[in-house]
């Protein structure tokens, strides 16, 4: 059974800048990713089941079809796109996490009062945004 | 039967040995090792990333990608190759969606993600359900293959290949849980891939050192000409070729035995990580496949036809033979063979926890179990299932039409897992109501579409089904839509408060990985691929995360 951990104010974490920053940054890299490499894929699979002489084709040099070359580009693009990722994580999204875990232990920690208040002026301050409540009303 | 086969038999039991005796002395040391619960289905959480990607890989090719594809390209051309772009390509939905999350959120099985704020029994229920039906489909598929595999290459009787592919997979997981599960699939993935570099080098040389005379030279020795290397000699309907894309680029993101692995690393870096080590290594070996089938197709002629039989499958050993002769055939052979075993100790183990950690210990004892206790119904489970799964492919025999059950494995993994397990990730609003629903709606309308399929429909070795309105041997572009659309509908159907209570936690937990199960840093840190040399324990403690 999964662990409870109640000592963490998860509904404050959620709408913390750190963790809003985090997510917004992981969608911005994850959502066209998705589309691009689904994009890529059918693409290639509908040519394969609606083109089949189009992709028997000759591709430069005799033998090279050009079916094997877009197959070839699967493979190119799932490497570089998971290359992507990682760099992107170790640079950008892991240490966004790392801010957002300290802001939530720091406020359940007793003796960081100050970064708690700071956190509640700041989630007030975000419910103005208006980017930040469509979002969150789109999710609810 | 092949002639050169019956001839082998010493040999490849020689090669046989090797691997079992290999792989029974990583037991004997995994077992010292395995004592907790978190021992038993996750490794300790001790796997390094490179060692998780290994595994994965070993846990993720099978003998259809080793045997199956390399025959389907030997006897359909390009065809052939589109499996293992699907399989490759699928990785990326597996990192960019599933990996990190389940290992932040999760402990043993999919199904602690699905229960995280959903109601543990009907959730648990049906995720054990959806794990249960594909390891199942998939066991029974590998388990037929093996005994068929191993009484061609050996010349040993079907019943004796099958059995004893499951007694060394049970050993393996009763003696030494996932970490002795995830050595042999390292391993496997070691001799997998050196098999696979091996033989395209080899053949490489034999054609004369340039790629393009594989085509060229492919072309030439096939009945079909030109259309070799076009599409459409296998897959004929174009409805069918997408359907099983879109089965297997989102099935392989519903597979419990591989979103299982990810709960044996320490944290979500490792298990990104894991992910592009898994990449490179399948994708390598599926690039690969091109030499192996191809090359079996020009080196083989249209006079290998006969010796691949009509599945293709022996494409690969007939090839190894007019290679290597005897001796490299036997070691093919048993590279199966450990291929074999990799995969279904990692399916059984699997299930195994759906039935003592999902069923057993959340929704009978309803986590009233002590955790030895929890270890133990998983061993009997792992026994049961095997002895199970040893008993349906012996009654079935090697008639029992497994083709579709890979299939099947992967359109249930993909219309049933993984739209419950994305949504409940994401989708603030989605329930209890909304996961049964979605799994139930996703594994009946796989299976019920393959049984009228032409494949299965209306019986033994049928040739185009009774129904004509329907002609589909792919379900996935029904099914999967069908299990999104089962998810949603419970979910609006009805209001569940406290699940959209704790989304916050899930999501925060999922995507920064704060509370998430630490390891108990019992097990190991060594050199993927060596087995011996990484008999150190540390007693590193992850930092909180």
């Amino acid at each position: 059974m999964a662990e409870h951990h109640s000592e963490f104010d998860w509904e404050a974490v959620e709408r913390s800048p750190e963790f809003r920053e985090l997510v917004n940054k992981k969608k911005a890299f994850i959502i066209p990713g998705t589309i691009f490499f689904l994009a890529w894929y059918f693409g290639f699979i509908i040519l394969a089941g609606y083109a089949p002489d189009f992709m028997g084709r000759e591709f430069i040099t005799d033998g090279l079809t050009i079916g094997y070359v877009l197959a070839l580009s699967q493979f190119v693009m799932t490497w570089v796109l998971g290359w992507m990722y990682l760099r992107k994580s170790d640079k950008v999204f892991d240490p966004l996490a790392a801010r957002a875990r300290e802001a939530a232990t720091g406020a359940a920690a007793p003796q960081a009062e100050a970064p708690a208040t700071q956190q509640r002026f700041r989630r007030g301050e975000l419910a103005d945004e208006p980017a930040t409540t469509d979002e969150e009303a789109s999710r609810r | 039967m092949n002639t050169y086969l019956a001839s082998v038999n010493e040999t490849a039991l020689a090669t046989f040995a090797v691997v079992v005796g290999v792989t029974l002395v990583i037991t004997y040391w995994a077992s010292k090792r395995v004592s907790t619960a978190t021992d038993f289905w996750a490794a300790g959480r001790g796997l390094t990333g490179p060692q998780n990607g290994f595994a994965i890989a070993g846990d993720y090719m099978s003998a259809a990608s080793f045997l199956g594809i390399a025959g389907l390209i030997f006897l359909f051309g390009f065809d052939g190759f589109l499996y293992s772009v699907g399989f490759l390509v699928a990785f990326l939905t597996v990192l960019f969606l599933l990996a990190e999350r389940m290992r932040n959120s999760g402990k043993f099985t999919i199904a602690d993600v699905l229960t995280y704020r959903l109601k543990q029994r009907p959730a648990r229920t049906a995720a054990a359900l959806g794990t249960l039906s594909v390891a199942g489909f998939y066991l029974i598929a590998q388990m037929v293959g093996a005994g068929v595999l191993i009484e061609g290459l050996v010349g040993i009787d079907f019943w004796l290949a099958v059995v004893l592919t499951g007694a060394f997979m049970i050993i393996y997981i009763v003696a030494g849980g996932m970490l002795a599960t995830s050595w042999v699939q390292i391993i496997k993935a070691f001799l997998l891939m050196s098999a696979a570099i091996v033989m395209t080098i080899w053949v490489l040389s034999r054609i004369g050192w340039n790629p393009l005379d594989l085509f060229r030279d492919a072309r030439g020795q096939s009945a079909e000409g030109e259309n070799y290397l076009k599409p459409g000699l296998f897959l004929a309907t174009p409805l069918d070729t997408i359907s099983l894309g879109l089965g297997l680029v989102l099935g392989t993101a519903g597979l419990p035995h591989i979103l299982m692995r990810f709960f044996t690393v320490p944290n979500a870096k490792a298990a990104r990580g894991s992910v592009m080590w898994a990449m490179v290594l399948i994708g390598g070996f599926y690039v690969m496949t091109t030499a192996l089938g191809f090359g079996a197709r020009a080196i083989l002629g249209k006079g290998g036809e006969e010796a691949a039989g009509p599945t293709g499958n022996n494409a690969l050993p007939t090839l190894a033979n007019e290679l290597g002769g005897e001796l490299f055939l036997a070691i093919i052979a048993g590279v199966a063979f450990a291929t074999i075993l990799a995969v279904v100790a990692g399916l059984v183990i699997s299930a195994s926890g759906a039935v003592a950690h999902d069923v057993w210990s959340n929704v009978v004892r309803q986590g009233r179990d002590s955790e030895r206790e929890e270890v133990w119904v998983a061993k009997i489970a792992a026994v049961s299932i095997g002895a199970i799964a040893i008993g349906i492919a012996i009654i079935g025999g090697e008639g029992l039409n497994v083709s579709f059950m890979v299939g099947l494995a992967f359109a249930v993994a993909a219309s049933a897992n993984f739209p419950a397990l994305l949504l409940a990730l994401t989708w603030r609003r989605f329930n209890t109501a909304g996961a049964v629903t979605g799994v139930l709606f996703g594994v009946i309308s796989s299976i019920a579409l393959v049984v009228i399929s032409p494949t299965v429909w209306p019986g033994p070795d049928s040739e185009g089904g009774a129904l004509s309105w329907y002609s589909l041997a792919n379900p996935g572009i029904i099914s999967i839509p069908l299990g999104f659309i089962g998810c949603w509908l419970g979910t609006v159907l009805t209001t569940e408060p406290s699940a959209v209570a704790k989304f916050d936690e899930l999501y925060v937990r999922s995507e920064t990985g704060l509370g998430a199960e630490a390891g108990t840093g019992l097990t190991l840190t060594g050199r993927h691929g060596g087995g011996r040399a990484a008999a150190t324990a540390t007693t590193t403690m992850i930092p909180r995360l």
